[in-house]
């Protein structure tokens, strides 16, 4: 307990890491992944294929490699950014094609029907998405979403790879200095478990909210 | 060795352009002549002009590179580099440090992340293959850390013990050969985490913990109530930094400055830390004949 008191003051700026890490890559994610899940659902084919191979390539790249080759890959196409950002960028990378299948799902999952319904009362393209297609799927979006949103919070652990101090890896630190793990490891257990398990509770509020659409 | 061999072609990709340097020599020299004289593609000639040092290293590991109750980094890795902007610019707090995981030691440098690498590199053939070493500043080796509580606590009381004695140790792929060495009956048992080790000891499943010599005298000089240094070392191995290759004025003042600070008169510093981390004092320096 005496080792938990001490370590929390160290704690203040990594954990402020880990949250503005998660923030970032949940925010950019969730616009390019939606973006990028209409052009693969609605976009023509040439579109559709670019994004098709995008997320296949990323999702079947391990996230450590992912990180690794942004870090010391990218300076060679001219491409330098600190550590910091090139964590995000690979951490949004992974995350924007994971995105793009929970959206390509839930699009896919409304009835071809609602569609055809919306066009056939005279709505333009982006009507009918924002009045039909998406208040439907985005119900079906949410419950897989926030499970990505609660796993980009854990992911971000890996930024310490590039030496960014994360929660994480101050919390190493602070094992580095005292060697007493135990009490450390089950401080950052509670951390971690305390911001995730909010997300889930917000994420079943959120649920609840849009629950109002039947099928 | 296939470890290193995959690392090394991954490296070859960050390895291209690598200008050789020209003219070798001009050392032991205030910064300003050293700017007017070193050849101006030399890496010691960027770093003058920028006017501060950037040092690759680690924050997790006392007492190389750790953060103080300050929350400063400290260390004797930071040290070295505190050593180096001395002689660079008179100045020992001129220096970016560029925390790094122990993995993005040899990849920082050759892709010019950082200008050196100080985070308690151990000296290798295979390694020196990528990039050039220093001149050693530590001589690291494996020691035995027990309780002073404890009966057995001496290494000849653990040496006695024979196939009683417990030993634990960071897995290693050579840990149990290393151990039996010097206790050849131990039991080993290895364990993922140095903090681990140490907490192995403290949890008493072992009746000492092999880990490094320097982390030993860290933690004896820290609290001798509760470590005790069993009086046994072997398994010596050469600490030096990491740096580019094909930069020998670079290379060749990195040298200087630690032989100044470790053998020369500069030696404030290192003396201090060694002291400090160590829990030793340095030998002293005696005029004549140079002892390095």
């Amino acid at each position: 307990m005496e080792q938990i008191l001490y370590a929390i003051p160290f704690l203040g700026h990594g954990l402020y890491i880990t949250l503005l890490v998660s923030a970032i890559v949940v925010a950019l994610s969730l616009f390019l992944g939606v973006l990028f899940g209409v052009g693969l659902v609605y976009g023509p084919w040439p579109v559709a294929l670019m994004v098709r191979i995008f997320s296949d390539c990323i999702r079947g790249i391990p996230i450590l490699v992912l990180i690794f080759v942004v870090y010391y890959g990218f300076p060679q196409l001219g491409l330098n950014m600190s550590s910091f950002w090139a964590a995000v960028l690979a951490l949004t990378l992974f995350k924007t094609a994971q995105v793009i299948e929970y959206v390509r799902g839930a699009i896919g999952s409304i009835p071809r029907g609602q569609m055809e319904g919306a066009m056939s009362i005279g709505l333009v393209f982006s009507d009918r998405l924002r009045f039909v297609i998406f208040p439907q799927a985005v119900r079906r979006f949410l419950p897989p979403w926030i499970n990505g949103v609660t796993d980009a919070i854990k992911g971000s652990a890996l930024v310490s790879l590039l030496g960014v101090v994360d929660l994480m890896q101050a919390i190493n630190q602070v094992i580095g200095r005292t060697y007493e793990p135990m009490p450390l490891y089950l401080l950052g257990a509670f951390i971690y478990f305390a911001i995730n398990y909010s997300l889930s509770s917000l994420s079943r509020m959120l649920e609840r909210r849009y629950s109002y659409i039947r099928d | 060795m296939s470890d290193i061999s995959q690392r090394r072609e991954f490296l070859k990709l960050g390895m291209g352009g690598v200008a050789a340097a020209g003219a070798i020599g001009l050392v032991a020299m205030s910064g300003k002549e050293a700017a007017a004289q070193a050849a101006g593609d030399s890496q010691l000639r960027t770093i003058i002009d920028r006017g501060h040092l950037i040092v690759g290293t680690g924050s997790t590991n006392a007492p190389w590179h750790f953060e103080n109750d300050a929350g400063e980094l400290v260390g004797m890795d930071v040290t070295m580099a505190r050593i180096l902007a001395k002689g660079l610019f008179d100045d020992p707090t001129k220096v970016e440090f560029v925390k790094q995981d122990a993995a993005q030691r040899i990849p920082n440098v050759t892709t010019g992340k950082v200008d050196i690498t100080i985070q308690f590199m151990t000296m290798s053939s295979a390694r020196a293959q990528l990039i050039n070493f220093s001149r050693p500043y530590y001589v690291e080796g494996v020691a035995l850390l027990a309780r002073p509580d404890a009966e057995i606590k001496t290494f000849d009381q653990l040496l006695a013990g024979g196939s009683a004695t417990r030993i634990s140790i960071l897995q290693n792929v050579d840990a149990e050969e290393s151990i039996h060495k010097v206790l050849p009956e131990a039991q080993v048992m290895q364990i993922d985490t140095q903090a681990n080790v140490i907490q192995a000891l403290e949890a008493k499943r072992v009746d000492a913990a092999a880990v490094d010599l320097s982390t030993v005298r860290w933690m004896v000089a820290r609290d001798a109530n509760r470590y005790f240094d069993a009086g046994k070392s072997w398994n010596a191995m050469l600490y030096g930094a990491a740096l580019k290759q094909g930069d020998l004025d670079w290379l060749q003042f990195v040298n200087n400055s630690f032989s100044i600070a470790m053998f020369g008169h500069e030696n404030a510093l290192y003396d201090a830390a060694f002291k400090e981390y160590f829990g030793l004092e340095p030998p002293a320096r005696v005029p004549g004949f140079p002892s390095i």
